[in-house]
């Protein structure tokens, strides 16, 4: 049985279970370090960091077919963090790309998800607050995410169109400790948009159509009305002088309800990176 | 609880002196991260999931609802599908095999009249190809045997040769065979001196709709009202959109044919070379000769029922320059049928032949 379909079997409650797994380590980890000589607060660095993520992807978009696709994720991305104005504010932009290739249940069909993205987002930092060693920053955040979803099968709705335009929020919580004398950080961010722009075509509306020159309603102003984002992001970066590596887990929602289609796709993924 | 959780927690962490002020203050927050956790948790769970069960009844009631969301020519062709789900879930149950399970579904497409819709698995595809049990009227050995001597070009998938005469054929015997626009200089630059051209379409069951604009717009000298087309905007029955009118343009630096055009159609000409006969129909040096087309003018889609079969139907209503849909086809200029006794001769290329060499 290849990873591939190891990674398929997993099912949502199975995923859950994998997150709570996750979360439980972290906390195993973190309660077992002894952060002696750790002092200051200002411990989220400046960095490039490069990301790759695998794990699991759900796809349903009711416009390709009513059955939701599950299977892997694979992602490659870089996030870069710099602290401005005294360590009082702190931007970050994110660009990335992500595939998933997911299967039906029936296992004789599949679908091929690609999507890029582009974040950036500035946030206010407050350090040291409520402990010397924990800080929370929160701020607002603009995306622009586009791809598509293709299924070879299909007839005259063999593919759809992702696009959208999103302004939210972002926060973040972190706190620095040491594991095996490993100064590290742990951090939490999420990534929240609230109102944007996308793109959808009517219910059964061909592409031809819109090859044809019918744009009537294909943009959509999107709010949590009709849609909702988030991407959760946990994990540990370790400082091994020269080199942060980094290990976590991210998941991404999106969820729209358009012109009468559906769609709900989301991720579970490791993520490793790292920062030279 | 939480409360105590987080303090040794805290004190994991190594946060020995922080004061219980201080953690009054993170409990409540920390509290409410966890929720929000919790509730990312619970919108995994609210996964958008076909309702559909995954056994017999389950496939045939997700059959029936994708056609009954999706189907555009249900009030077109007066099908009541309430009761054709009545009429044939009575004789579904979880014991019946695959086999029989997917002769009764097919049974029940059957009941739309179309061409384009299929129901599709690994062991058969069931169809409604009335077209088969209408004469043929196209043999391509006559053809090429008797008025092309088994001596023709091709290009792009298209066949073509001037005939004794003066008269161009072009045989287009699939629309999925893209037309490139440099071999169609080269085609209509050869059968340029021909005093008239026979565009053979007959037992083309159709392609990509991008090819009906090539082709097309090689035959006309200005914009050209080509048809509508609309799209269903909701599972209800009678949700269209308005329809949307579409036209095609002479392409631009490219030979152009304006001289007299014979289109050759039969039965088997169904779906893009439906759409194609009916716009052709519209220009004024075009005539159409030959069979009624086979129609199938709604735009096909597909789905997939829990078990992987898959479901194509018409989706998006094409309907030709005057708003007419042509789902049961578009009738000739000159209606003839080839004399299935003569072997030497096709009757409808005789008519076509003698249409354009009297102009």
């Amino acid at each position: 049985m290849s990873i591939l379909n190891i990674i398929c079997l997993i099912s949502r409650a199975k995923a859950r279970s994998v997150l709570l797994l996750v979360l439980g380590a972290m906390v195993a980890m973190s309660a077992a370090a002894i952060p002696a000589d750790i002092q200051g607060s200002a411990a989220l660095y400046n960095q490039s960091m490069f990301m790759l993520d695998a794990g699991y992807a759900s796809v349903h978009d009711s416009y390709l077919t009513p059955i939701t696709y599950d299977g892997l994720d694979l992602g490659l991305s870089i996030e870069v963090t710099r602290w401005v104005n005294h360590y009082r504010w702190l931007w970050q932009l994110q660009v990335g790309a992500d595939y998933n290739y997911v299967e039906n249940n029936a296992k004789n069909n599949d679908l091929h998800k690609v999507m890029g993205d582009i974040t950036f987002n500035m946030q206010y930092a407050w350090q040291g607050v409520l402990h010397p060693r924990l800080g929370f920053s929160a701020g607002p955040m603009a995306q622009l995410r586009a791809g598509i979803v293709y299924d070879a099968v299909n007839s005259n709705n063999p593919v759809t169109v992702r696009a959208h335009w999103n302004l939210g929020a972002t926060g973040m919580a972190w706190f620095n400790t040491r594991m095996w004398r490993i100064p590290v950080t742990l951090r939490y961010q999420v990534q929240l948009p609230v109102a944007g722009v996308f793109f959808a075509p009517e219910y059964d509306e061909s592409y031809y159509e819109i090859y044809l020159g019918n744009h009537k309603n294909l943009a959509h102003l999107g709010w949590w009305g009709n849609r909702f984002d988030m991407t959760n992001y946990l994990g540990a970066d370790f400082n091994l002088h020269k080199v942060v590596l980094r290990l976590g887990y991210r998941n991404r929602l999106e969820h729209w309800t358009v012109n009468n289609l559906h769609v709900h796709d989301f991720t579970h993924a490791l993520v490793l990176g790292i920062h030279l | 609880m939480t409360t105590i959780f987080i303090n040794k927690t805290l004190r994991h962490f190594g946060a020995c002196n922080t004061t219980p002020q201080a953690i009054k203050k993170v409990v409540p927050v920390v509290q409410r991260c966890l929720c929000c956790l919790m509730l990312s948790c619970l919108c995994w769970g609210c996964a958008e999931q076909d309702d559909f069960g995954h056994d017999q009844v389950g496939n045939f009631e997700a059959l029936w609802t994708i056609m009954d969301e999706h189907y555009s020519f249900f009030d077109y062709k007066q099908v009541d599908w309430n009761e054709v789900h009545d009429r044939y879930r009575a004789r579904i149950d979880n014991d019946m095999t695959d086999r029989e399970l997917f002769d009764i579904c097919g049974d029940m497409l059957k009941e739309l009249r179309d061409g384009h819709t299929n129901l599709i698995a690994s062991h058969d595809v069931s169809r409604y190809w009335i077209w088969e049990q209408w004469p043929v009227n196209y043999d391509e050995r006559i053809i090429d045997q008797h008025y092309l001597n088994f001596d023709y070009k091709m290009a792009s998938g298209i066949k073509y040769q001037i005939l004794t005469d003066n008269i161009g054929y072009m045989r287009y015997s699939s629309f999925s065979s893209t037309i490139g626009e440099g071999n169609l200089d080269l085609i209509l630059s050869y059968l340029s001196t021909a005093d008239g051209l026979i565009i053979d379409v007959r037992d083309n069951g159709g392609g990509l709709l991008t090819n009906v604009e090539t082709l097309v717009s090689r035959f006309i000298d200005r914009k050209t009202l080509a048809g509508y087309i609309c799209h269903k905007t909701g599972p209800g029955h009678n949700d269209f959109s308005e329809p949307y009118a579409y036209y095609f343009e002479p392409t631009k630096n490219h030979l152009h044919y304006l001289k007299p055009v014979v289109v050759l159609a039969s039965r088997g000409s169904f779906s893009a070379t439906n759409n194609f006969v009916s716009i052709m129909k519209g220009l004024d040096q075009v005539t159409i000769v030959g069979d009624t087309t086979g129609g199938g003018c709604g735009l096909p889609f597909t789905s997939e029922l829990p078990n992987g079969w898959r479901v194509r139907f018409s989706s998006c209503p094409v309907m030709d320059a005057q708003g007419r849909l042509t789902e049961f086809g578009v009738a000739p200029d000159v209606r003839i049928d080839m004399d299935e006794n003569d072997r030497t001769r096709d009757a409808i290329l005789d008519a076509a032949i003698t249409l354009l060499t009297s102009h």
